[in-house]
């Protein structure tokens, strides 16, 4: 081979390689990641069954049911609330009225089966896409960030 | 002789620093040094083993050796040029380690540092000073008592060291003992008392009761025997006792006398009684054995300084927990609740004046020398 | 006055690390082996400036010294000690002092063992260090000052985030900076070139130990950091293609192909520009990693702080070192010598495709990364990108990665012989057929692609085994000729050897524990009982713990198999009283490489408590590959050839002291 077919050989290697890398990022990005919805959104727009979301809100007040593992609650931004089904354990700091994020898909009866449920890493800490997901539907209040204790040193 | 210290390390570190650019500087730079040379000739030598083990086989080796050979034979590039700016570069070098760079340092520290402040552990601030000289003093006496317990003098030298420390039940074995060896006066008696008081996290029992009573036989003028009283007094829920006691006391007080503001501050706070435990829970407390009045105390105090987080607009409520705090012998957390205070009421600065006052009056935050 | 001096400490640090950088560099432009001598006393006394400071910190959080803010908010007088000490890197300020603090430790080594650098590189590779530690502690000591005061002090401390109070986090975070901050070493290398405008195979040579240093640690630390989200976090998961993690991930993918291409150049003087390129890209995503999780862009338990002037000071460092390196890049690549020539077919091909593979690899990582954050930026919208991204993008990419590693060492330099490559690999061969042929009958042809998982492991077990076997000619020669074989090999062999074994060990891990994990989620009473598998897992009942700053309740289960007891595990549910938060603390037993993993929910008032158990099949080997394969980094480290230093006995900073 000459220096230039080897030369070519290579470039022709690396065009394969990065050609299926942007190939596959694209393919992916239609179909492996998941949209950010507010209940307001799913409520107007349903989506379609096997689109993967992740719903964000508050976990409505009264709304949690459970049955052993199985449990049942509502997300709710203030102006429409989407029933939820999970099964498994919820994480430490899940509670009625704090901000959680569900992911998983919308069924055909219009629950949300999540498989996947966040809470807040902390007692004064909501998650970001919550905050603005209760931004949007006005129902944010600034004051709620603070139901924590105060923190017991002088600083923050 | 702390803060001497500090500055003459923090000097030496610098000189350190300046040092290790200047001694460079200062000598002529050696010769040796690695070159890619030596690479390339260990890379012949290895090549030269591995053939030997039959790791490579011959014509590899061959071939590997002449293009080794070549990159050896190049001119090296990578030595450096023999000597270059000389003086001039000297120079820049002896400006930037002796001036620019402790200006450097001592400009951002002065601007950031807080050379004042001294290191405070958490264990030189809970309740034992780490004052050595106090904690020998203290050693040195106790020892002298070891060996000799008769000595009442020394009791009544540790008394008053234990009771500012904290050490209550010392303190009062302390006073016990000098009454016993040195006799019964007034002053001594009080101290007692007060001890016994202070042991009981503020509330004057039966056993100081009578402490008090004996040092008022002694001497009916005795003001520390009489403060305590009216307290005694005030404890038992008798609001109009109390309100007379105390102003008994005050009439008959020197102006000057240290404790006349806190027997104001009593006095107006039995005249107007604050939102707190009610004279029946005062009662109750009075039957109880000295752990449980200590342990419904702390449970009121914390209750308090828990509304008052919650709550922080209530001045009133601030002076309370900072008197309750002192009069148990917990400064640290006065001076504690006054900084988390600070921090609630830091939008309003009017109710935080007060708060500051109230916290000066009974004297919590006193700057620490 | 402990605290003061550290402050003081740190701010000379900063003083000595401009001194650093401008003086060398100075000396190496105008040719001045006086300025360019500096270089070494003052990368070591720097790290001797930022150790003490260190320290002083140290020692503060160690007394509890509460007149210091950052022992405020991150400690509290009844932490255990181990977690006052961890609680030190356990916060944004310490950590990036512990970041600067191995920075100048890299520094300092190759001060001080970098005896066989030609004077001028040495200067250039230590300026542009000293640059870096300018930079991060202008950084320290303006936005992120751990020495800053408070006074009046208060009593109590605000105590660590309980999830980070773990023997993990005392572990997790130095290693992983030892392999970030690594990789600063390999980038000044780089930009030293660059400046120099030189680069030859001798370069490559003198980069390797650097480059395999701070690999081994990256490999260790990402791992740590996955066993500690696996049992910290109470999920059973492993890896969560967490942004945080990616980050750490990145760095790795590419230092794994600068290490292999850095043995193209030192080899055959070829690949140059590329490995400098490759050198550049490493570092430029370690600061990226810092700035993900440091300016909180990101919110994940490891972003301590959501600080903007924070974020936009590492944005600031992060546009000024990946702009002005690229740029230095642009300029001078085309005047660096290009040498070495071979056929697509080589040892040297088949590192190219590795490294064509673990590049674009790491491309789709860094897409998945930053694509919501893009999106969010442009659009509004919001988009996550998780596993469902990454196994539809990495996981493509790492087959034929995977499929071609044991090829490799069989191939010659220069011009290599594919089929006699698949005739030494027929054993790796047969047993990738009797692994699929084993799978077909037993599981099915439902189960093939967990088969074709399962091969490819052994795959690329057996094939690192031929490897080696071929080399000291095991069974085609007399046992002694194939020991004293063995033992010639020089150790960089062997850690080869290790290091693809080691990712065959990872990739079975992963596939025996993604396939054949048991999940059970269900409702306990004390009394009753599970089944998982052979074992049976009964819940005995509840315990109060408490410690430190934590009270909770326990759960106690017994496994037990065929009538006998074999282990009993302890989950706890704790509630951390200072920050008023609950934390789940799974409890894990082993049997042999696999692992029960029991999780608590809430106990309710009756006694019922909802449990998760897993049970992960051969799950330990994934840790366990990525342990071989740093062992085989360190082997490969200690082989003579590549060890740091110069053959003769010279010692730290001999450049000053030989008059």
């Amino acid at each position: 081979m000459t220096r230039k077919q080897r030369r070519l050989t290579l470039i022709g290697l690396a065009g394969i390689v990065l050609a299926s890398a942007v190939g596959l990022i694209l393919f992916a990005l239609s179909d492996g990641i998941a949209f950010f919805a507010t209940p307001s959104e799913i409520a107007a727009n349903p989506p379609a069954p096997d689109r993967r979301l992740r719903l964000g809100g508050l976990v409505e007040t009264g709304s949690v049911v459970k049955d052993g593992p199985k449990i049942s609650f509502a997300v709710t931004d203030g102006k429409a609330a989407v029933p939820v089904r999970y099964t498994g354990m919820l994480p430490d700091l899940f509670r009625e009225g704090q901000g959680v994020v569900a992911e998983g898909k919308v069924d055909a009866a219009g629950n949300f089966q999540a498989d996947t449920i966040l809470a807040k890493h902390d007692e004064t800490y909501m998650p970001k896409e919550v905050v603005e997901a209760l931004k949007k539907s006005g129902e944010w209040r600034p004051e709620a960030e603070a139901t924590g204790p105060e923190p017991k040193s002088v600083t923050r | 002789m702390e803060p001497m210290l500090q500055w003459i390390l923090m000097a030496a570190m610098t000189a350190v620093a300046s040092l290790a650019v200047l001694v460079p500087l200062g000598r002529r730079p050696a010769d040796a040094e690695g070159s890619a040379r030596s690479i390339y000739r260990d890379q012949l030598n290895e090549l030269e083993l591995e053939r030997e083990r039959g790791l490579i086989g011959e014509r590899e080796a061959e071939a590997a050796r002449i293009e080794l050979s070549r990159r050896l034979l190049r001119p090296d590039a990578t030595r450096s040029t023999a000597e270059g700016g000389g003086r001039r570069a000297v120079i820049a070098g002896f400006i930037v380690a002796a001036i620019l760079l402790p200006a450097i340092a001592l400009g951002t520290y002065l601007s950031l540092g807080s050379p004042a402040t001294p290191d405070q552990p958490l264990a030189s601030r809970s309740t034992v000073s780490a004052d050595a000289d106090i904690a020998t003093l203290i050693g040195k006496v106790e020892q002298h008592l070891r060996d000799d317990p008769g000595a009442g003098a020394g009791w009544e030298l540790l008394g008053p060291v234990y009771l500012k420390l904290g050490r209550f039940d010392d303190a009062v074995r302390a006073y016990g003992n000098a009454i016993r060896i040195l006799g019964s006066t007034a002053d001594r008696e009080a101290l007692l008392g007060e001890a016994l008081t202070s042991q009981a996290g503020g509330l004057v029992t039966s056993d100081a009761k009578a402490a008090f009573d004996r040092a008022l036989r002694l001497d009916s003028k005795n003001d520390r025997a009489a403060f305590y009283e009216a307290v005694a007094v005030g404890q038992t829920g008798d609001k109009d006792a109390a309100i007379a006691a105390w102003k008994t006391l005050i009439a008959g007080a020197p102006a000057d006398a240290p404790w006349l503001p806190v027997a104001q501050a009593e006095l107006r706070r039995v005249e107007n009684p604050a939102p707190g435990p009610n004279a029946a829970d005062m009662a109750a407390a009075a039957g109880q054995s000295a752990g449980e009045q200590q342990a419904m105390i702390e449970g009121m105090v914390s209750g308090l300084a828990a509304r008052l987080d919650g709550a922080p607009e209530d001045v009133d409520g601030w002076a309370r927990l900072f008197r309750a705090y002192m009069v148990l012998g917990k400064p640290d957390e006065a001076t504690a609740a006054l900084a988390r205070a600070r921090t609630a009421l830091a939008g309003k600065p009017d109710l935080l004046a007060q708060v500051e006052k109230a916290a000066a009056d009974n004297g919590v935050g006193a700057p620490k020398p | 006055m402990i605290v003061e001096l550290g402050h003081y400490a740190l701010v000379l640090a900063l003083a000595l690390s401009i001194a650093g950088a401008a003086l060398p560099l100075c000396g190496a432009l105008v040719g001045d082996r006086r300025l360019m001598a500096i270089a070494s006393p003052v990368s070591i006394a720097l790290f001797a400036f930022v150790a003490a400071s260190f320290a002083a910190l140290t020692h503060a959080y160690l007394v509890s010294d509460f007149s210091v803010r950052n022992v405020v908010e991150n400690s509290h007088s009844m932490k255990p000690l181990i977690f006052k000490i961890s609680g030190v890197w356990g916060n944004h300020e310490g950590s990036m002092l512990l970041w600067v603090l191995i920075l100048a430790l890299f520094g300092a080594l190759v001060a001080a063992f970098g005896n066989n650098l030609p004077m001028r590189l040495k200067a250039l590779v230590l300026a542009v260090q000293s640059m870096i530690g300018t930079a991060f502690l202008l950084f320290i000591l303006t936005t992120s000052n751990p020495f800053l005061r408070l006074v009046p002090a208060p009593v109590e401390g605000n105590d660590l985030n309980p999830v980070l109070q773990d023997i993990g986090l005392a572990i997790h975070p130095p290693l992983l900076y030892l392999g970030y901050v690594g990789c600063s070493i390999s980038f000044a290398f780089a930009i030293a070139a660059l400046i120099d405008g030189r680069i030859d195979a001798a370069w490559a040579r003198w980069v390797r130990p650097w480059t395999l240093t701070a690999w081994i640690f990256l490999t260790l630390g990402i791992a740590m950091g996955s066993y500690w989200a696996y049992y910290e976090l109470g999920w059973g998961g492993w890896w969560f293609w967490d942004p945080v993690e990616n980050a750490s991930f990145m760095p790795w993918l590419a230092a794994t192909a600068l290490l292999h291409s850095a043995v193209v150049m030192e080899k055959r003087d070829a690949l140059k520009v590329w490995t400098i390129l490759l050198a550049i890209l490493t570092f430029s995503l370690s600061l990226l990693g810092t700035f993900l999780v440091r300016s909180g862009v990101l919110t994940s338990v490891h972003a301590f702080a959501t600080d903007p002037t924070r974020g936009i000071f590492i944005l600031i460092i992060l546009c000024l070192f990946i702009g002005g390196s690229f740029s230095l890049f642009a300029l001078r690549a085309g005047t660096l010598a290009q040498g070495g020539l071979f056929a697509p077919i080589s040892r040297e091909g088949s590192l190219v495709l590795n490294n064509l593979l673990l590049t674009a690899a790491c491309a789709t990582v860094l897409v998945g990364t930053l694509y919501p954050l893009a999106l969010e930026a442009l659009t509004g919208e919001k988009i996550s990108v998780g596993a469902p991204f990454f196994d539809m993008t990495f996981g493509p990419l790492m087959v034929p990665l995977l499929i071609a590693v044991p090829f490799g060492p069989f191939l010659a330099w220069k011009r290599g012989d594919l089929l006699a490559a698949c005739q030494r690999l027929f054993a790796a061969f047969a047993a990738v057929l009797l692994t699929i042929g084993v799978g077909l009958v037993f599981a099915g042809p439902s189960k093939a692609l967990t088969f074709f998982g399962i091969a490819l492991a052994v795959w690329l077990l057996v094939g690192s085994l031929s490897e080696f076997a071929f080399r000291i000619k095991l069974f085609r020669a007399p046992l002694g000729e194939s020991f004293r074989r063995a033992r010639g090999l020089p150790r960089a062999a062997f850690g080869m050897t290790l290091a693809h074994g080691g990712l065959g060990l990872t990739v079975l891990g992963i596939i025996a524990s993604t396939t054949w994990n048991t999940e059970t989620i269900t409702t306990m009473k004390p009394g009753e009982s599970v089944t998982i598998g052979s074992r049976i897992v009964t819940l005995d009942g509840f315990l109060p713990v408490s410690g430190g700053t934590y009270s909770g309740t326990a759960a106690r289960f017994t496994v037990r198999e065929g009538g006998t007891t074999v282990a009993t595990l302890a989950p706890e549910k704790r509630l951390y009283q200072v920050q008023n938060m609950p934390t789940t603390e799974s409890a894990i037993h082993s049997f042999g490489l696999s692992q029960l993993y029991i999780s608590l929910g809430d106990v309710k008032a009756d006694g019922t408590t909802v449990v998760r158990i897993y049970f992960k099949v051969m799950i330990l080997l994934i840790w366990l590959g990525a342990i071989v394969m740093a062992l085989g980094g360190a082997l490969s480290l200690s082989d003579r050839r590549l060890r740091v230093g110069a053959p003769k006995p010279a010692r730290a900073g001999a450049a000053v002291a030989a008059e």
